[in-house]
This record gives C-alpha cells, sequence and structure tokens, in this order.
C-alpha cells in the first residue's frame, strides 16, 4: 500500500507543478467558465423564458440553474481536460519511462485526476460563491444531502477522470475522444435542457454520462431542498457507477500492457 | 510564379492530418458539426417549445432561430478551425523540433500560411457541408439564399479569420502556449460576434468590441446572404468594412510574426 500512496502523492504533486508553474492557469480556471457561463445566459434571453416547459426555470431563477449545471460541468470537464494534459506524457516521451518503472499504473491514473480535483475544488466554490451572491432567496439548502451530493459527486468525477486518462494510454490519436465525449457531455447531461424533458432517444445517451446524475442531484439538494431520504437513488446510482469505472479502469490498464508489450512501442502510436 | 512552398505545405498537412490522426481527423470532424445542430435544436424544441423571446425577431428580421444558430455556428465553426491550423502552425514546428529547419529552408511565410489555410478550407468546407446535410432535418432554411453573394462573402470571411488567426499565431508564438490563449480566444469570440444571439444583447462596451473584430461583421454578413437572400452589392458597406479591417490584422499579424520568429529562435532551447 506504501508504494501506492507514495506514487499517488508524487503523481499529484507532479502534476500540480505542471498546471500551476504558469499564472495562466487562472484564466482557464475563472476566465473559461465565466466566458462560457455569460454566453450561456445571453443564448437563453433569444427564447420566451416565461414559457419555458420546467416549473423552477423562471427569468429569475434561471441564472441559478444555468449557474448549477456550469459548475457541474466545469468539475468534470477540467478532469476530462487532465486526460488530455495526461497525452503530453506520450509526446514528451514520460510515459515510457512511466512503464519502464516498476510503479502502480493505477496510482499514477488516480494521481493525475486527484490534482485536476484540487482546481476543480475551487472552481465549484467560486461558482458557489457567485449563487450565494446573486440569489440567495432562491435557494432551498439542506446540509447533510448537500455534503452527501458533494462527496459522491466528486467520487464519480475522480472515476470518470481516470477512465479517461486510462483510454488516453491506448493511442496519441485520442482527440476524437473528446469529440464523442466532451461535447455531447454538455448537450446530454442536463447542463442547459433538463434530462426529463428529452424524448427516449436522448434520455439513452443522457444515461451514459456520470455528469447527468451529478446535475440532477446538485440541483434537486440546492433548488428544490432535498432531504436524504430523497436523493437516495442517486447515492446508489453514484456509488454504482464509480465501482464500474474502477473495474473497467483495471481492465483497460492491463489491456494496455499487453497491447504495449506486443507492439514494443508506446511513443508513435 | 513559383508555388512550391504552398503545395508543399499543403501536401504535409494533409499527410499529417490523414496519416497520423485518422480517428481525430475523420470522426472528429464530422460529430462537431452534428452537436452544433443538436445542441441549439434541442433547447429551441424541448425547452421552450420554438417560443422566442419578442426583440429576437424585432432585432435579427427573422424568427427561424434554427436557420440563425446554424449558420452563425457553423461559421464560428470555419473560424476556430482556420485559428487551429494557421495560428498553431509555427508552434507546432517549434514543438517537433522542425523550426530551425524550416528557417533554414528558402521558406515564403506567405505560401506557408495560405498552404496550412487551404488544407483546412478544404477539410472545413467538407466538415460544414455534411453539417448542413445534418441540420435539413432539424428545419434549417436556406430557400432564400443567393448563393452568389453567399460564395463571395465566404471568401471574404475567409480573408478575415486568416488576419484573426495571424495575430492568434504571433502572441502563440511568442507565449509559447496554444491551450490557453486559443481557448480563451475561441470562448471570447463566442461570447462577442453574434453566433448564437444577436450582438445587440450586450452590454455597450462590449458591442464596442465586438465591432472592431472583423467575425462579427463576416457572421453577419454570411447570415444576409444565406438567410434572407441579400445579394453582394447591398453589401457593399460590410464586404469594405471587414476587407479593411482584416488588412489591418493580416499586416499586424505579419509583422508581429516574424518579430516572435526570431524570438522564439533565441529560446528555442529554453
Amino acid at each position: 500500500m506504501r508504494p501506492f500512496i507514495k506514487a499517488l502523492a508524487a503523481e499529484m504533486i507532479k502534476q500540480h507543478k505542471n498546471y500551476f508553474h504558469s499564472k495562466m492557469i487562472y484564466v482557464s480556471l475563472f476566465v473559461w467558465p465565466f466566458l462560457n457561463f455569460i454566453t450561456t445566459y445571453y443564448s437563453f434571453k433569444v427564447f420566451d423564458i416565461g414559457k419555458s416547459k420546467i416549473a423552477y426555470i423562471t427569468a429569475e431563477n434561471m441564472v441559478v440553474y444555468l449557474l448549477l449545471g456550469y459548475m457541474c460541468m466545469s468539475f468534470f470537464r477540467s478532469l476530462v481536460q487532465s486526460a488530455w494534459n495526461f497525452s503530453f506524457e506520450r509526446i514528451s516521451g514520460t510515459l515510457e519511462l512511466i512503464y519502464l518503472s516498476p510503479v502502480n499504473r493505477a496510482a499514477v491514473l488516480l494521481g493525475n485526476a486527484v490534482s485536476s480535483l484540487f482546481e476543480s475544488v475551487f472552481v465549484m466554490l467560486i461558482f458557489s460563491l457567485l449563487v450565494i451572491v446573486m440569489k440567495v432567496e432562491v435557494l432551498i439548502i439542506k446540509i447533510l444531502p448537500c455534503i452527501t451530493v458533494f462527496f459522491i459527486v466528486t467520487a464519480m468525477a475522480v472515476a470518470w477522470g481516470m477512465f479517461l486518462n486510462s483510454l488516453f494510454l491506448f493511442s496519441r490519436d485520442s482527440d476524437f475522444l473528446f469529440t464523442i465525449l466532451e461535447e455531447p457531455m454538455e448537450i446530454f447531461s442536463g447542463v442547459k435542457v433538463p434530462t426529463a424533458l428529452f424524448p427516449l432517444w436522448a434520455k439513452a445517451i443522457s444515461i451514459i454520462f456520470p455528469l447527468t446524475y451529478a446535475i440532477e442531484a446538485v440541483r434537486r439538494v440546492v433548488l428544490t431542498g432535498s432531504s436524504l431520504y430523497e436523493i437516495r437513488e442517486f447515492a446508489v446510482i453514484g456509488i454504482g457507477i464509480t465501482v464500474v469505472l474502477f473495474a473497467l479502469i483495471s481492465v483497460i490498464i492491463k489491456r494496455v500492457e499487453s497491447h504495449m508489450r506486443i507492439t514494443g512501442n508506446i511513443t508513435l502510436f | 510564379m513559383n508555388l512550391k512552398v504552398l503545395y508543399g505545405t499543403m501536401k504535409k498537412e494533409l499527410m499529417i492530418k490523414y496519416r497520423a490522426y485518422p480517428a481525430h481527423f475523420f470522426v472528429g470532424n464530422t460529430l462537431t458539426g452534428l452537436y452544433t445542430v443538436l445542441g441549439a435544436w434541442m433547447m429551441w424544441k424541448f425547452l421552450f417549445e420554438g417560443n422566442m423571446a419578442q426583440d429576437f425577431s424585432e432585432i435579427t428580421g427573422t424568427g427561424d432561430y434554427i436557420s440563425y444558430v446554424v449558420v452563425g455556428s457553423l461559421t464560428y465553426l470555419f473560424v476556430v478551425r482556420t485559428c487551429l491550423n494557421v495560428s498553431r502552425s509555427l508552434i507546432t514546428e517549434l514543438r517537433e523540433g522542425t523550426l530551425e529547419s524550416l528557417m533554414l529552408a528558402p521558406f515564403k511565410r506567405a505560401e506557408y500560411f495560405l498552404g496550412s489555410m487551404l488544407v483546412q478550407t478544404l477539410t472545413t468546407s467538407a466538415e460544414i457541408i455534411v453539417s448542413l446535410i445534418i441540420a435539413i432535418p432539424f428545419g434549417i432554411d436556406l430557400s432564400r439564399a443567393d448563393m452568389g453573394a453567399f460564395l463571395i462573402a465566404f471568401i471574404v470571411s475567409l480573408y478575415a479569420f486568416f488576419g484573426v488567426s495571424m495575430v492568434l499565431g504571433s502572441i502563440m508564438l511568442y507565449t509559447r502556449d496554444t491551450y490557453i490563449s486559443q481557448n480563451t480566444l475561441f470562448a471570447f469570440l463566442f461570447l462577442v460576434c453574434g453566433i448564437s444571439f444577436p450582438v445587440q444583447y450586450l452590454p455597450e462596451w462590449l458591442r464596442v468590441i465586438a465591432e472592431v473584430i472583423p467575425v462579427t461583421e463576416a457572421v453577419n454578413l454570411i447570415r444576409v446572404t444565406l438567410l434572407s437572400g441579400s445579394g453582394i452589392s447591398e453589401q457593399m458597406q460590410s464586404v469594405q468594412y471587414i476587407l479593411l479591417l482584416s488588412t489591418a490584422y493580416v499586416v499586424v499579424g505579419f509583422m508581429q510574426m516574424k518579430r516572435c520568429e526570431e524570438i522564439a529562435l533565441e529560446k528555442i532551447n529554453g
């Protein structure tokens, strides 16, 4: 267990230094989510908000509704980005070194994902403050369900980040994974349109993304004051998803290594 | 006129695209268009059931949100692709270790960047055609399009995008960063250039900034030629404005790029 923790800590420190070596990181942490959020806010203004089909989307709390969606998405997105950053290990030639060392592969992936969590929590904090400052009157929050949801969402996000990291181990041509995972995540997870309004085919896609459950749970505990009992379904699904993702990760890590042993080349392909 | 550098660059760029990144080249490019259309359509259809704000049709002159947003988003896709291809070309050479050899060769900047731009135009055009076909069942209405005017608007817009990408490229080469600079610029352009909503919704100071970015007017020009069938003669003022503004961007971009190349070469080993 000790080597695992050592590798995990080392990878976290390394990636953290990698991300925060320049102050430019704060642009991606604050400026991007803010610009995206403002754009979506104006994109909603072209519609007649009074005629929306969801009761809790009104002109008054539309900002909070969107902020919550974006907060969750930024949380997950930074982990997707961490996976993308991990692909630079291949370009820089350090992936080979990692594989030559006797380090636990899962510890490296987990370290990379958890280091992004630090920035995710930072973003979440800023968004939460924004929500509180802008519309404290529309919030109906119970502390315990909120904390529970936070921890389950965090576990799901880390597992999702690790899972993507492991997929990026397969090939350097993994940019397309972003195209098939990141943009659909925004469309189908209910960031802008609640999944309850989706037709069956769209609902079927939305269940793939852990973010769908995260957004729904966060909106329920923040906007409708759901109790622990009322979010029990989310808790079961969230823990279930995390377990399944960890199982998949361990299978992928093994397959990647045997694939690499056959091809003998991990720098180019 | 010897266009060897232009052809050479085009050939190299195409080979890199389909040999080194085949999955992204074929899968990624096609899907991006689908997502753009789908995202806007789902908001319009499921959340608001087609109910638009009253001032939307007053400002834009159309109640057809889907056509408005699809044309805007696909034009934006062109901006992004141009910036990704042209702006990143030299910094990629630097990263891959080929900048020195490139500088040693009889390297004509204009042809080199134009070559990158043409490859991008070809691939993105294919991507846009796929997206437009996808957009038909979602309700895009191009029945009033003036194709002649659109073609001129398209070429003028490409010049505008080229100008923006040259300025961005010099910033990238100077800062040796692509990730932060490109994504910040893209997010900002998406906000201020009237892609998914009219710029009139923005505060006054942001509208002033939008006016000095040629992309804003280019998006407008493409929209009017495709959606309201406006002839190019009616849009001459807009065309002149884009050409003038883009020329300023191209001149500044080329001057800065040359300076940044020198700085990048000096700092090539750290």
